[in-house]
């Protein structure tokens, strides 16, 4: 990220939103809204002196709310770029940290901005979000979280420092449950997380080599570990002597007195109910579509997946790709993915790109929509129907089609009630040639 | 399709190659079966 950050031909723009987008490949206009930090990126040093001074804390939303942080603090610790920003809806106003700055740098007066850019092509990249529903308890029971708060337990850096506690009164958990496919692989999200299982290894393996002594099972529908070295990895943490068991938690009820949680679960490997009281549970919840990925494929009128992701081109043979030239998605956006995955399709999207971006040209086929305005009743029919949003009406009220945006389908020339918009190649008076010739034999 | 998978299908079937199954109308298919056709299976 840091990379990135220094790089002469890449610019940053954190807390940004974009806005509106048109043109077509190699000439998108993009109108980007940059939210207010109230902090000047270009004067800060990122001394801190503001973060001393101020009295505010509020939830430390990086730590998964475990911690606190000031009001006006740095996002994390690695964040890029490393400026301080301000959270205006904690804020009380005391203006102690604009005093407090030598290089008067904080500004509580500013307001989004709008920045327009030029840009020849764009790869899209917004990541996913985790599943928060109450499943097993979670948001109820102290001592359940999700898979991303233990991550920030386990974390050098993190709330605990790296020591493992639990929520609920600060103890060293001693057995340990970890359920999988909770909120995925069900009527409302049928898809699998992809990274849950290994999830669940890892952080399994990491907890038993720091304690040898904790007990911990893991609860699983089917273990998919699936990749170069993962199926050997998930043997090794079963040799390390973690259980893993075959079967859902049906039951998880927390003692109200030490909080400790008792799950029923049927196992299918050795038949009968299983009992587990655990002192922590951790929950492999779901991968969902990231909160903004509606307005993103509003903005850039791109399809989605049944399941909410970005749709790709082809799921198996583009998958990086998008229906419109010039637009390509990568990452966890498209559906959940490894790290191995991401960093492929990342690098597989900046090739796609650069492609176009360096020959300067982009071919199309000729097989593209021709309206034809004597036989059109404007009744608009065609800009309803087109999947790829190319049709439009031009200020005389004539029908246009953008031949970039345009794929060929023929999906207007097969709704327009009048024949007044055809497929090149494919007109109507083409393919009843080829019927009448076929029928005269 | 039938071809790649070397199905075999009886020769009274006429393909017609069209750019997308979106670019069949239903004045296509009225016309072939106008024309003297028993059915029409648009295949995608």
């Amino acid at each position: 990220m840091l990379e990135a950050n220094r790089h002469p031909n890449i610019t940053i723009m954190s807390l940004a939103e974009i806005k509106e987008i048109t043109g077509y490949i190699g000439n998108f206009e993009v109108k980007v809204q940059k939210n207010p930090r109230y902090v000047y990126e270009e004067t800060c040093t990122g001394c801190g002196q503001c973060t001393d001074v101020c009295p505010i804390y509020i939830p430390n939303y990086f730590d998964e709310n475990f911690s606190a942080r000031k009001c006006i603090d740095i996002a994390f610790a690695q964040a890029v770029p490393a400026i301080y920003d301000l959270d205006k809806e904690w804020c009380v106003e005391c203006y102690a940290c604009v005093d407090s700055c030598d290089v008067h740098c904080i500004d509580l007066s500013q307001e989004p901005e709008i920045v327009e850019l030029e840009v020849g092509t764009i790869i899209i990249a917004t990541g996913w979000d985790l599943y928060q529903g109450d499943e097993y308890g979670y948001g109820k029971y102290e001592n359940v979280v999700t898979q991303i708060q233990l991550e920030r337990i386990l974390s050098p850096n993190g709330p605990t420092l790296g020591h493992l506690k639990r929520p609920s009164d600060g103890k060293r958990p001693k057995n340990i449950l970890f359920i999988n496919c909770v909120g995925s692989r069900n009527e409302e999200h049928p898809w699998c997380s992809n990274v849950c299982c290994l999830l669940s290894v890892k952080n399994s393996k990491l907890i038993k080599s720091e304690y040898p002594d904790a007990n911990i099972v893991v609860s699983y529908i089917d273990m998919r570990c699936a990749g170069k070295m993962y199926e050997e990895y998930y043997k090794r943490s079963r040799e390390a002597g973690i259980m893993y068991i075959n079967g859902k938690v049906g039951k998880l009820i927390e003692d109200p007195k030490t909080k400790n949680l008792v799950a029923s679960m049927e196992s299918i490997g050795t038949g009968g109910i299983v009992e587990f009281e655990a002192d922590l549970v951790v929950l492999s919840s779901a991968s969902l579509p990231s909160a903004g990925t509606d307005e993103i494929a509003q903005v850039l009128k791109l399809e989605k997946s049944p399941s909410g992701f970005l749709k790709e081109f082809h799921p198996r043979l583009d998958p990086i790709e998008t229906k419109s030239p010039g637009i390509y998605i990568c990452g966890s956006c498209q559906g959940q993915k490894a790290i191995d995955a991401t960093v492929n399709h990342a690098r597989g999207a900046a090739q796609a790109a650069s492609i176009p971006m360096n020959k300067g040209e982009f071919v199309i086929e000729l097989i593209r929509a021709d309206p034809i305005d004597e036989r059109c009743a404007k009744c608009y029919m065609c800009i309803e129907t087109c999947p790829y949003s190319a049709i439009s009406v031009n200020e005389a009220g004539q029908i246009e089609v953008d031949l970039i945006s345009c794929r060929g389908c023929g999906m207007c020339a097969a709704t327009c009630p009048s024949i007044a918009i055809e497929l090149r190649y494919y007109r109507d008076y083409q393919f009843n040639a080829v019927i009448d010739s076929l029928f005269e034999a | 399709m039938a071809g790649t998978i070397r199905a075999q299908y009886p020769i009274s079937i006429r393909p017609i190659l069209v750019p997308c199954a979106g670019r069949v109308g239903s004045e296509l298919v009225m016309r072939t079966i106008g024309r003297g056709a028993d059915g029409v299976l648009i295949v995608g």
